[in-house]
């Protein structure tokens, strides 16, 4: 997930679909995890986490 | 699950020429829908033909700035593709609204315009469905119908068309390249599903041993300002209750061209042509969206618990050409 976002892979609530570098925002891992685990790849605990891993990345959160 | 005989094919040659000599083949893509229903025993082929080693899988800028996408691109591909995000932004949008990550990653463009509709009566065995087994009857018209179609219904069927993808590409006057053992087929997407009518069971212009080989999207400079909304009960991963796909262009104050389509509410992807007809050349103002929308869905007959969709459809084709007027695409 963290790659295609940082490939620059819009989501459906990227703002602008052209556009690179979209910060990943709670609503953009939210809508990204979507579907995994069910319906549930979007608890507060996981989305903390992925949100956690992508700034030891180096990935810009917001 | 049934047993069923297996193949793979290597060419295209070969897939049709097989899927000719069989009274009912399918063909296998991305197999998001066709496996399911096949485990659910609700589509048994005599023969699955796997395409999936076709070279179907390329997107190919055309002369004049169309683009032809192969029937094997998968819709994460497609979606994310820079030309697809500049030029139809639209579509971009539809296929990231639909479905969830792993299952655009698996299904295919082809797959997409053939799979079936979600109605939960289609789904139940119990349930008596002239779909599924035509004569049989129509629980859905007078039972749980908050899902069903409002346009172009029958007193056979009001099961509608599930895709978000194909409405954008009606919108975009997309043309299906269908491939058979008599030769190379061209169909407009509009032409492509059909109405219910007393034959719900026949649901594309496509026959058993057609493969789709590719969707072509004409040129349409009016598409680079084209948006997908979608309203549904949850905010993803969830089929729409109603949709759109808009093009819109304004040249001093006036429409000059536009596109418009509406998903969720008909048992295909439905063109909105007299919208379109009373758009075009009209003011771009919010009044003439409102009689354009409520125009379109005059003929529209709702059920016990769809009715909402009639004036939901309005609201969503005004917001989405407002948002196109004030704040242009999603690109």
């Amino acid at each position: 997930m963290l790659a295609e976002h940082e490939a620059g892979e819009p989501s459906a609530v990227t703002d602008h679909l052209a556009a690179s570098g979209t910060p990943l925002s709670s609503a953009e891992i939210r809508e990204r995890m979507s579907g995994n685990l069910c319906r549930c790849g979007a608890y507060n605990g996981i989305v903390h986490a992925i949100h956690e891993v992508a700034v030891t990345e180096g990935v810009t959160v917001r | 699950m049934r047993p069923f005989p297996y193949m793979s094919a290597p060419d295209v040659a070969t897939a049709v020429r097989e899927a000719g000599a069989r009274p009912s083949t399918k063909f296998l893509g991305g197999g998001t829908n066709l496996v399911d229903l096949m485990r659910e025993d609700m589509e048994r082929p005599d023969t699955l033909i796997d395409i999936t080693r076709l070279p179907l899988t390329e997107v190919e800028e055309l002369p004049g700035d169309g683009l032809r996408i192969a029937t094997l691109v998968r819709n994460s591909r497609l979606t994310a593709h820079p030309l697809v995000r500049t030029r139809y932004p639209a579509l971009s949008q539809a296929i990231l609204a639909s479905a969830s990550a792993q299952l655009r990653n698996m299904a295919t463009v082809g797959g997409n315009l053939l799979q079936r509709t979600r109605c939960l009566y289609f789904h139940d065995e119990a349930a008596a469905c002239n779909k599924r087994s035509p004569g049989s009857g129509y629980d859905a018209i007078n039972g749980f119908n908050r899902y069903g179609a409002v346009l172009g219904t029958s007193d056979a069927c009001i099961a509608a068309h599930p895709s978000d993808m194909a409405v954008a590409q009606a919108a975009l006057d997309a043309v299906i390249e269908v491939e058979s053992v008599r030769g190379t087929l061209r169909i407009p997407i509009t032409d492509f599903h059909r109405m219910p009518g007393d034959t719900p069971h026949i649901e594309t212009a496509l026959t058993a041993d057609e493969l789709i080989t590719a969707v072509e999207l004409p040129a349409l400079p009016v598409a680079a300002n084209s948006r997908y909304g979608k309203v549904r009960d949850r905010a993803s991963y969830a089929f729409a209750l109603v949709s759109v796909a808009a093009a819109l262009e304004v040249e001093d104050g006036t429409v000059s061209a536009v596109r418009l389509a509406l998903g969720g509410v008909a048992a295909k992807p439905w063109r909105a042509w007299e919208a379109e007809r009373i758009l075009l050349g009209a003011p771009a103002t919010e009044e003439t969206f409102r009689l354009a929308a409520a125009a379109e869905l005059a003929p529209a007959v709702g059920r016990s618990k769809n009715t909402f969709k009639i004036e939901l459809a309005q609201r969503t084709v005004v917001a989405t050409l407002r948002q196109l007027l004030t704040e242009g695409s999603a690109a």
